[in-house]
Parts: C-alpha cells; sequence; structure tokens
C-alpha cells in the first residue's frame, strides 16, 4: 500500500484539533515526506515504511512543527487504501490521534 | 536606570504579576533602588481581565525591549480541563493565543538585548515555549505544562526556579515568590533578598537551579560570556 500522494488529515493537538496536509514523494527509490498547517512547512525526518502481513503499511517518521504551536512529534501512521490514521506523540505527553485521507 | 517590566495579556494569572512585584518592589525599596516596576503590555497601556474571576490590572507603559532590566511573563489561569474542540477555552488554549500574538516579537527582541534577562512565572514559561523562543534553552514552568515544555525543545529541569542566565524561569503559582527573591538575589545581593524574605514572612523553599554557578553572584542583569 503506497503512501506517495497528498493527504487531508485531521489531528489533535493539545490546544484543539488541527487540519494539515501531509505530502509525500518516491524519487529514485527513497522517500520523503512534509506536512504543512496554518501556512507553515515541515519536513519529516527518519520517515520508515513497514509493510504488513495484511497489506496496510506503516509509517513512522519524526517532524518538529511551528503552528500551531513549536513542538516536537513523533508520528506512527498505517495506510489502508485511501485512508490513513494512527497517531502522534509530543514527547512525553499522551498520543494523539491522526485521520485523514487521499487528496 | 534599570527597569522591571511586568508583561500583562488577556487572562493573565493575577498572583503570577503580584508576586514578583510585590517582592521586588520591596527588594527595591531595601536597596534604596531607583529602579522602575512597572506593568507593561504591547500596543496602548490599557487594562487586561485576569482569568480569575475577573480581577483586572492596568498596564501603565507599553512594553519596551530596549530599557535594560528584566522582563517578566507571566501565566495564565483558567480551565485545566476541557475539549478545545468543543470551545473550550483551556489553558493550553489560552497560553498559545499569547503566544501567537504580537506580544511575542517583543517578547524575542528582550532575549535578543543583551541588556534584559526575561524570566517567565508558571505557564508564562510555557507561552515563550509554544511561540519557538526557548529551542535548546533549560526552563521550568508549572508542573502540569512541564511535559509540554519539553516538547517544544526544551531542557526542563523540575526545580522551582531554572536561572539559565539571560532567561530565568520558576514554576506554578507560588513560586512567583521565589522567584522574585531570586531575581532580587541577583540584582542586590543576598541581604536584601534575605531582608524581604523577613518581611514577608516566607522563606524561599524548593530548588533553585543555575545553568552556570556564576550567575548566582552576579550583580545586575546577567550578561552572557
Amino acid at each position: 500500500m503506497s503512501i506517495t500522494g497528498n493527504w487531508n488529515v485531521r489531528m489533535k493537538t493539545p490546544i484543539g484539533s488541527i487540519n494539515a496536509v501531509f505530502t509525500f514523494v518516491e524519487a529514485d527509490g527513497s522517500l520523503t515526506g512534509s506536512a504543512e498547517s496554518g501556512g507553515a512547512v515541515a519536513p519529516m525526518r527518519d520517515l520508515a515504511t513497514i509493510p504488513q502481513a495484511d497489506g496496510t503499511t506503516t509509517v513512522t517518521w519524526s517532524q518538529s512543527v511551528t503552528k500551531p504551536m513549536r513542538l516536537n512529534l513523533d508520528f506512527e501512521i498505517t495506510v489502508t487504501g485511501d485512508t490513513l490514521s494512527g497517531f502522534s506523540r509530543a514527547g512525553r505527553l499522551p498520543r494523539a490521534s491522526v485521520e485523514g485521507s487521499r487528496t | 536606570m534599570n527597569h522591571v517590566q511586568i508583561v500583562l495579556f488577556p487572562a493573565f494569572d493575577p498572583l503570577d504579576v503580584i508576586a514578583p512585584f510585590e517582592v521586588l518592589a520591596a527588594a527595591c525599596d531595601e536597596a534604596q533602588s531607583d529602579t522602575m516596576i512597572e506593568l507593561v503590555c504591547e500596543g496602548e497601556p490599557r487594562s487586561f481581565v485576569g482569568g480569575t474571576r475577573g480581577l483586572a490590572l492596568t498596564a501603565t507603559a507599553t512594553l519596551d525591549p530596549t530599557k535594560p532590566g528584566y522582563v517578566i511573563v507571566p501565566g495564565v489561569s483558567g480551565p485545566v480541563d476541557g475539549d478545545p474542540d468543543a470551545g473550550d477555552e483551556t489553558i493550553p488554549v489560552l497560553l498559545a493565543r499569547v503566544a501567537a500574538s504580537n506580544l511575542m516579537p517583543l517578547i524575542r527582541q528582550s532575549l535578543d538585548n543583551p541588556d534584559i534577562v526575561v524570566a517567565t512565572q508558571c505557564g508564562g514559561g510555557l507561552i515563550l515555549g509554544m511561540a519557538g523562543l526557548l529551542d535548546g534553552r533549560t526552563a521550568v514552568t508549572h508542573t502540569l505544562g512541564n511535559d509540554v515544555l519539553e516538547a517544544t525543545g526544551v531542557t526542563v529541569v523540575r526545580a522551582r526556579v531554572v536561572d539559565d542566565g539571560d532567561l530565568v524561569s520558576s514554576g506554578g503559582v507560588t513560586s512567583g515568590l521565589d522567584l522574585g527573591l531570586h531575581l532580587a538575589g541577583r540584582e542586590f545581593g543576598p541581604n536584601v533578598a534575605y531582608s524581604v524574605e523577613r518581611l514577608f514572612e516566607y522563606e524561599r523553599r524548593g530548588t533553585a537551579w543555575h545553568t552556570e554557578r556564576s550567575s548566582t553572584t552576579t550583580i545586575g542583569p546577567h550578561r552572557e560570556a
């Protein structure tokens, strides 16, 4: 299940849910990604994909965002067809849900 | 002349403002210092309604990041629990609102000014963290906010007062008394701080943590080497 493409995502933060757009690009066999929210674009670091036995794909990465607030976040989401779901975690805070669909 | 500028904004926590204000006022009296202590804000001086039962205070000047001395940023008071998506104005929501306001460029200028020490009280530290102003710094905020503060890129030391040179942060609510006494000690020396402790019938408690021990004996605004 490929994650490449654009995704409209809704995610919880300590100050309420926000909308973001995730973009994943595969070029020369390597995957890169970025997330845009509130006009600020943050690159994804340590992006990794893990194919699962049931045909879904788990994707993990880290990113530092500045909007709506400065946060270091770790993501773990699973792609099933045209939807993704999972969570983000900011440091020791409880994990927060992330839901999205392809644009 | 040195200045102590204590910043007001909507939903400020009254004690975060008043505790350092009173301690530093008494310290200046004791030291016979002409240090100016005022409540300030971004923009035109005006009244602000605090977050506790509508108690209001009036800023009498505009925050000026060129005045040497101290800029103190309080936290907010409001509901701890609630669903921001349902419109609940929880403390994180209120703090984030200040972090996104026009006040932050002035705080950034204050941090960049070598003649100013920026001090935060309670959630004030988290405001600066949310605004991205404390990346890589060492600081503390209210105990309920320390995990979030850490996630903003701050090295959190869970002490009562954390002295990181030109940034001094303090923990929750009553630690504003300790922040005031710590700054009084930095500015006027231990005898003045001790004298205020006796006058206020309050003894400093908890840990005052220092990035550099040298900052404990600095008289006047600390300057980074």
